[in-house]
């Protein structure tokens, strides 16, 4: 075969290979998108004929959006979860990584298991934190009674719900961190520590100094990652609060799932997704260019 | 080897680290051993700590509806698992060979698929499905559950090709074998453990998944995890049953995870960071 003959040969494999990955990624990824944005620019209901194709009023549902208290309350309660959420994970993850980073057998032995809990479904998560918060059953409540001390209770409390979700997504993604945290500071050089020891640094200094700007660019990435995956939280509250009580614990993303399957307002819940769709977009893109930065940089 | 102070495995360390993974762990190893009580022992005060064992709740689940969902959850997520691989694993090959724009507009594309909430799917999903008639069938679920997973897979196979010598392939190609050839006499061999890692986090994500298939589902593609919820809003006194068909969704992922746990923190970080 001459050259020419395998070069041709091999650009009709490529385009063989990337044609049918291309158009799946085109269907899943751009189609959904253009038929969300349009749907949010209807009255769209399941039960009202012709509501799917109205585009008589483009813009009313965006227009509703600030003057509604459910929706400007959703980002508030997502703002909340988001924050505590992110600076726990982020704090105690750094704690546990710091604890965990020692050679030795035993201890990569165990670090294994300290990821169960980002690994297991979310669903079984929420189901673990039904059983926590259950009072007649609840190792928590036992322990309170022994104690005779009385516990509210705590996932229908106005005052403790939304600590009581954070709690949970806290457990169940401090594994994340945990694992990042600790990959960055294994490729810290001893060296570094070593100089630090010798110049009679303490351990808080050596920490301060050496072990925290090194780390603190990860530290970043995975919070972004976190802030970005806590948009999701969805399973924690279907289970455990529902939303509720009231509107405490009713996030955006749940906000839309409610308007869209329970109260069967398609063109509305699209513009609320629309508009967290963007916040999320904004968010991923400053990621990929950090991601980006810090590949240039090393 | 010498270690500096602060890095040394002393007793007290691994005292610390050993009660902290017991802390961590409770809530889940709680969930464990209810699965394994009746339910007069679950509502015993105190809660006895050494108990009798039975398999009451796991055989009474093995004759419910509940063992036909678990099937459910089998067929949707192994089918989805191999229509991604067959069509992602080319294409990360043709990418990783051909390489350049491409792999920004498709780091962009996964970034879509992984980062944005679930919702912004589903009701495009939903209305589409509910015209063509696709809602409560495997069918349905296998078709979103292969779109997802198909950008995780591209993802994941472009390092493991970039790693084969393309001196291997050109060699071959001059002796006049086929580019097709090369690539599944040749190429596709050297990357099977990495074949299997991305399997595994496919079949992990689809298995995983509940808000899908609670609104795409109904009665008769209901999956493991909408069962076990379901449990909860019907028979809602039934703990053990609740505990014993959590430990069930959970089993596979935990067994499976572990055993690619070096690919995990690439799967979950996909689209941003190098992994």
């Amino acid at each position: 075969m001459s050259q020419g003959g395998i070069e041709q040969e091999r650009r009709s494999f490529i385009a063989f290979a990337l044609t049918p990955s291309l158009i799946v990624l085109f269907a899943i990824a751009v189609l959904p998108a253009i038929y969300l944005v349009m749907t949010s620019l209807t009255p769209f209901q399941l039960t009202t004929p012709g509501s799917a194709t109205d585009f008589s009023a483009p813009l009313r549902n965006y227009d509703l959006l600030p003057g509604d208290p459910r929706f400007v309350n959703s980002l508030l309660v997502q703002a909340k979860l988001s924050f505590w959420g992110v600076l726990f994970q982020v704090l105690i993850g750094m704690a546990l990584a710091l604890l965990l980073n020692v050679p030795s057998r035993f201890v990569e032995f165990a670090r294994t298991f300290f990821l169960i809990p980002m690994v297991l479904p979310p669903i079984v998560v929420a189901v673990i934190w039904k059983l926590i918060y259950t009072p007649d059953i609840s190792p928590l409540y036992y322990a309170a009674q022994a104690l005779h001390v009385t516990m509210p209770a705590l996932t229908s409390s106005v005052d403790f719900a939304l600590t009581a979700i954070i709690i949970a997504d806290t457990w169940e993604w401090l594994p994340f961190t945990f694992l990042m945290v600790l990959a960055a500071l294994q490729t810290i050089p001893d060296e570094y520590s070593e100089a630090a020891l010798v110049d009679g640094a303490s351990t808080l200094q050596i920490f301060w100094y050496v072990t925290l700007p090194f780390i603190m660019p990860i530290l970043v990435i995975s919070g972004m990652f976190r802030l970005i995956d806590s948009v999701k939280a969805f399973p924690l509250i279907f289970l455990l609060t529902g939303g509720g009580p009231g509107t405490v614990t009713e996030v955006t993303n749940y906000y839309a799932y409610l308007l869209a399957f329970d109260t069967n307002e398609i063109g509305y819940s699209s513009a609320v997704t629309v508009v967290m769709l963007l916040l999320v977009c904004g968010i991923s893109l400053g990621l990929v260019w950090m991601g980006r930065r810090r590949e240039s940089m090393s | 080897m010498s270690e500096p102070s602060a890095r040394s495995a002393t007793p007290g360390r691994l005292v610390a680290i050993s009660v902290t993974l017991l802390v961590l762990l409770s809530p889940f190893l709680w969930l464990l051993q209810m699965s394994f009580k009746s339910n007069d022992q679950i509502l015993q005060f105190p809660p006895p700590l050494i108990f009798t064992p039975t398999l009451e709740n796991y055989i009474s689940l093995w004759h419910s509806a509940f063992s036909a969902s678990f099937v459910n959850s089998l067929l949707s997520a192994s089918f989805s698992t191999a229509f991604a691989l067959l069509l992602g694993v080319p294409a990360a090959y043709a990418l990783s060979r051909w390489a350049g724009r491409g792999k920004h507009a498709l780091s962009f594309a996964i970034l879509v698929t992984r980062m944005a909430p679930p919702i912004a799917f589903t009701i495009p999903f939903f209305l589409f499905y509910r015209w063509i008639g696709l809602l409560d069938t495997i069918t349905g679920l296998v078709l979103v559950y292969t779109s997802f997973n198909l950008p995780l897979v591209i993802w994941m196979m472009q390092p493991f090709f970039d790693t084969i010598p393309v001196s291997l392939e050109e060699a071959a190609l001059v002796d006049g074998a086929r580019t097709r050839t090369v690539f599944t006499k040749i190429v596709l061999p050297m990357v099977t453990p990495g074949i299997a890692a991305t399997a595994i986090l496919c079949f992990l994500y689809a298995w995983n998944d509940f808000f899908f298939a609670l609104i795409l589902t109904r009665t008769n593609a209901r999956t493991a995890p909408v069962a076990v919820v379901n449990f909860m809003n019907y028979e809602g006194w039934e703990w053990g049953k609740i505990a014993a068909g959590g430990s069930l969704v959970m089993a596979p992922v935990l067994i499976f995870s572990l055993a690619v746990r070096r690919y995990l923190v690439s799967g979950l970080t996909a689209g941003a960071v190098k992994g």
